[in-house]
């Protein structure tokens, strides 16, 4: 009895002082600076921390308190989000949601123990500050005591390896273009699949019934960078390893919007966890990251006087990032092949409804089992099957072809320990709908926006059940804050836990997760323009604590739905010799404020200027009702002009309004039905980004005034084209287009 | 209107100040080039003309790089703009195309996949003796699974049924011909009266339609026409392997898309699907529907 009690005695003593004033404090100063960096050839403007890019990786150990405090020099607001942590929801770093942005010139110290361990990540929650260089590694060690210490694992050399991309345009301006469907991303890549490469791949049809059914040429991702990089660097080589040496990866994928595949010249990689949760080790070939995501892979160094190249593609494989392992000639690792994007159109095709919808043909899809790529990308299948047990003839086939490629999937995730929920718990289900629109690149969940939903309310000691169903065309990584849930992929009692959750195009995926943190957590699509256009959810626990960092959260909510439904500004004009044809805008998620112009340079061909404000309705965004306002002048002597329905008009001098409503047709031709307050009726049919070749674009337009124009345009750079056209008003001209 | 017509004269006027500006930047670039021009001479492993071909494209980038090799004593002569490239750049694209150097090793299925005249003997130690290992090993042990699988008197039908399926699935007619052949002989040599009696009844069945099918795919090296041939065919099977079952579990697969939208089915040892209707078009298209155990 007395042993007893002694022995309590010194656990306690032990404990309190592990987790009491013994418990260790691991402080990080970082400095937030505007700096200029050289990645393309080109100096741009970058945000650096500490003075470097990617931020400096920050260790922690399992049972510390971690400190870090971050000195904003930036001329504009700041924060810091600690991607797949658990902590106090004030210490999340979402702008707005968890705190105040962190204002110029000032400091803020985010303080919170840690409490788990695994490879995970931290970046900028502020705008676009992600792209320019805001991500970093954020490694939390597991200690040497832990009762799920794995013995060849958990002991190896690790190396912290973040993905990343580099633009020379904007964030700003990319995010820009992609709200107006500027293509020069798509020339830049080639990537533009025009009717000219369409006949020439023999697929004419198929780009045919693809513009039939509305839908703009599409990629596998949506953004041309200049480099991509893996820990800042294009290539870079570790020497430190040699012959027989395993090491750990640490890949946390900071990509501001890239998948990246993963593959490695010196044999199989061994997958042994995921979002910082530990899985059972599975050996694959290669595997895809998604935005956001972590994967730890354990590779060998095979031989003596060889370094081995690790190797990040992105999806769109148009470039890629080396790491190379060890020291000596450097073995390579063959480039993915191109993507054949009509291959892909044409499946897209069949799996497009004409009313935007899309069939999965009966096939329940799941955990990224079904991948475009291998659509888009037939590869090697080669002499079939490595495990010969059922091949005797395998022999007799040449050696050429690879074996066949193991590519992760969800489906492979097992976790090493039981993750079910307390079996007790209520249950509250919950089904999403990811959807978008990527003429107009908005993307939603339900068809709507973050600044269309409120916080969704969910209970502590719930357990929350989500499906998700995604009936877009593009893939998302929808990532939660502040939890890990189980993913349901059949592993039963042994399913993963992950914060990201890649979903492709018709796939439905379960989550779920014990809701044990209170505070508002996001819940979003990790690809930065898709987060910035609204993909957003927020979860609210019911009466939770206040939140000392955000006295006023009803107004904090509003700036933050704001922030992802901003005007977009776009506006071209053509400078030709026959006068001069513009128009700009303003678009948000709903909204249209447009005005389109044609200036004679002589009364007699007049000066004409049509103003509309419409609103898009509608998941597809096919239909925009508008009021508008239409004024011209011309001399033309009171020469009366008569519409196809005899309502006449001089055009002399004119200012109307009008109430109607556009159409998209088939073939992306715009339908625009008109009423003006004087009575007259105009309908007109028109298009003007017809991708004739990879940088000719048609145009043409009539209508029931009698008017027409038809013209050519030759993109020579992201702002500026030569273009030709012949106008029914103002006759042929020439002339150079300036667009923003 | 005035002032539209004047800014055109501008703009005339600044085209040429931009036209001057250009030729003068030209002639800049030029002399740079020049200054910054490097020659170099580096090994590059490889054997014969063919070779040299594919080497000095692989290098070569206009105003950038080029490269000569010599086939005789296997160097190259490279010179570049050592402000833009490197001679690592240049020896990388190299090994890229399947030609070892000192720098880098080439892949090894690129290297493979050289035309036979062109497969020097590379430099590095050889990790295609320990594959051929792995692989004489994997033989031995397909021997050793083939003599134990007698049991089922049905056992070589499936088999050769998967090697005809496995053809399609790479799209390889030729392949699945002389497969089909092989499966036609099976066929025929199948002693009915060992199987069990409903097995009997259920080979009865469909053996007629059986053999036509293998006929069909046979007689063709054009692996779509095989394939018409092959839905129906393994629609037979799997009414066989329903009840005769089998040691390891076989997958009875599905894909809605196949047959122009009307879907069908294979059957398949493993789980993963590889579908044989597209080949490498839509590997992974189709689910699982039933597994025989």
């Amino acid at each position: 009895m007395t042993n007893y009690t002694y022995c309590w005695a010194v656990f306690i003593l032990i404990m309190s002082i592990r987790f009491g004033y013994g418990q260790n404090v691991v402080r990080y100063d970082l400095t937030v600076t505007d700096t200029i960096v050289n990645f393309s050839g080109k100096d741009k403007r970058a945000i650096a921390v500490n003075g470097q890019i990617p931020m400096p990786t920050l260790t922690f150990t399992e049972g510390d308190i971690a400190e870090i405090v971050v000195h904003n020099k930036l001329q504009e607001g700041t924060s810091l989000h600690w991607h797949g942590v658990y902590l106090p929801n004030k210490e999340d770093g979402v702008p707005f949601l968890t705190q105040m942005p962190i204002a110029p010139n000032s400091t803020h110290t985010y303080r919170f123990p840690i409490i788990q361990n695994g490879t995970h990540w931290y970046h900028s929650h502020s705008g676009l500050q992600e792209q320019i260089g805001m991500y970093g590694s954020l490694i939390l060690k597991k200690r040497k005591t832990d009762p799920t210490f794995r013995e060849g694992i958990d002991d190896l050399p690790t190396v912290p390896v973040i993905l990343s991309e580099w633009t020379d345009i904007k964030p700003e301006n990319v995010h820009r273009m992609l709200h107006n469907a500027n293509d020069w991303g798509g020339i830049k890549k080639g990537t533009v699949q025009s009717y000219s490469e369409a006949i020439k791949a023999g697929h004419f049809k198929t780009k045919l019934e693809n513009e039939w059914k509305r839908m703009l040429a599409m990629d596998v991702s949506d953004v041309y960078y200049d480099k991509f990089l893996v820990n800042g660097k294009k290539e870079s080589q570790l020497f430190q390893f040699k012959a027989g040496d395993k090491v750990r990866l640490r890949i946390a994928n900071g990509g501001a919007s890239s998948y990246f595949w993963l593959s490695y010249a010196g044999g199989k990689m061994t997958v042994v966890a995921n979002d910082g949760n530990d899985v059972e080790p599975v050996e694959v070939d290669r595997l895809i990251i998604g935005v956001s995501e972590t994967y730890d892979v354990v590779v060998n160094i095979p031989q003596e006087d060889t370094a081995y190249e690790f190797l990040a593609t992105p999806e769109d494989r148009t470039k890629s990032a080396s790491l190379y392992l060890g020291n000596g000639t450097i073995q390579l690792k063959s480039r993915m092949p191109k993507l054949k994007y009509f291959e892909g159109m044409k499946m897209m095709n069949g799996m497009m409804n004409m009313d935007g919808s899309m069939d999965d043909m009966g096939m329940d899809m799941s955990f990224q089992k079904m991948d475009m790529n291998t659509v888009m990308y037939p590869e090697v299948t080669g002499s079939g099957d490595m495990e010969m047990d059922n091949q005797t003839d395998h022999a007799n086939h040449s050696m050429k072809g690879n074996a066949e490629l193991v590519t992760l999937n969800y489906g492979m995730l097992k976790a090493p320990h039981p993750t079910t929920l307390p079996k007790d718990a209520p249950v509250r289900e919950l089904r999403f709908e990811l959807t978008g629109n990527m003429n107009r690149y908005v993307w939603s969940m339900d068809n709507k926006v973050l600044s269309e939903s409120d916080k969704i309310l969910i209970r502590k000691g719930e357990n929350v059940r989500i499906t998700l169903y995604n009936g877009s065309m593009m893939r998302h990584p929808m990532h939660l804050h502040g939890h890990d849930f189980r993913v349901l992929n059949g592993q039963e009692e042994y399913a993963p836990l992950k914060n990201v959750l890649d979903i492709m195009p018709m796939e439905t995926d379960t989550i779920e997760f014990l809701a044990n943190a209170e505070g508002d957590w996001f819940f979003h699509c990790h690809i930065l323009y898709h987060m910035m256009a609204g993909m957003n959810r927020v979860f609210s626990y019911e009466e939770q604590e206040p939140n000392p960092y955000l006295p006023n959260k009803a107004w904090a909510y509003k700036k933050l739905q704001k922030e992802s439904n901003q005007l977009h500004f776009m506006a071209e004009n053509d400078f030709a010799s026959n006068g001069n044809d513009g128009r700009a805008m303003l678009q948000n998620t709903r909204w249209s404020f447009g005005t389109e112009w044609r200036l004679g340079y002589h009364d007699d061909h007049g000066y004409e200027s049509e103003t509309h404000i419409g609103r898009y309705i509608g998941k597809n965004q096919w239909f925009m009702p508008f009021v508008g306002f239409d004024w011209r002048y011309r001399k033309t002597d009171g020469i009366v002009e008569k519409n196809i329905f005899g309502q006449g008009n001089t055009k002399d001098s004119r200012a109307v309004l009008s109430l109607g409503a556009e159409y998209t047709l088939p073939l992306l031709v715009t339908l625009q039905g008109e009423v003006f307050s004087d009575g007259n009726v105009r309908f007109q049919l028109m298009r003007e980004d017809i991708p004739i070749s990879p940088r000719i674009r048609w145009a043409f337009m009539l209508n029931t005034d009698k008017e027409y124009m038809t013209g050519l345009k030759y993109i020579v750079t992201r702002n500026l084209g030569i273009s030709t056209h012949y106008d029914s008003d103002m006759g042929l001209g020439f002339g150079a287009t300036l667009n923003y | 209107m005035n002032s539209f017509l004047q800014n055109i004269s501008t703009m005339k006027n600044s085209i040429n100040i931009l036209m001057a500006i250009s030729v003068l930047l030209s002639f800049a670039a030029g002399n740079a080039q020049t200054k910054n021009f490097k020659t170099e001479s580096v090994k590059i492993y490889g054997n014969c003309a063919m070779c040299e071909k594919t080497i000095e494209k692989a290098g070569n980038l206009n105003k950038e790089a080029t490269v000569d090799w010599d086939k005789d004593t296997k160097m190259a002569i490279i010179s570049y703009d050592s402000s833009v490239t490197s001679k690592g750049e240049i020896l990388k694209r190299i090994a890229l195309a399947g030609y070892d150097s000192d720098l880098f090793f080439a892949p090894d299925d690129t290297y493979a996949n050289l035309p036979e005249c062109c497969q020097y003997e590379r430099a590095k130690k050889d990790a295609h003796n320990m594959e051929s290992h792995d692989m004489q090993m994997a033989k031995d042990h397909s021997h050793h699974s083939a003599m134990t699988q007698d049991k089922n008197a049905l056992s070589s039908i499936f088999e050769n049924y998967f090697s005809v399926k496995d053809a399609l699935v790479s799209t390889d007619g030729s392949l699945a011909s002389e497969k089909a052949e092989i499966l036609l002989k099976s066929v025929s040599e199948v002693e009915m009266d060992k199987l069990p009696m409903e097995v009997h009844m259920a080979w009865m069945k469909v053996l007629k339609d059986l053999k036509q099918d293998i006929g069909n795919i046979m007689a063709t090296k054009d692996a779509d026409k095989q394939r018409v041939y092959f839905k129906s065919l393994s629609k037979n099977m799997f009414e066989v392997i329903k009840v005769s079952k089998s040691e390891s579990p076989v997958y009875y697969q599905f894909c809605p898309m196949a047959d122009g939208g009307k879907g069908a089915s294979w059957l398949s040892l493993e789980e993963v699907i590889k579908n044989p209707y597209y080949g490498s078009q839509m590997l992974s298209c189709g689910k699982t529907v039933e597994t025989i155990k």
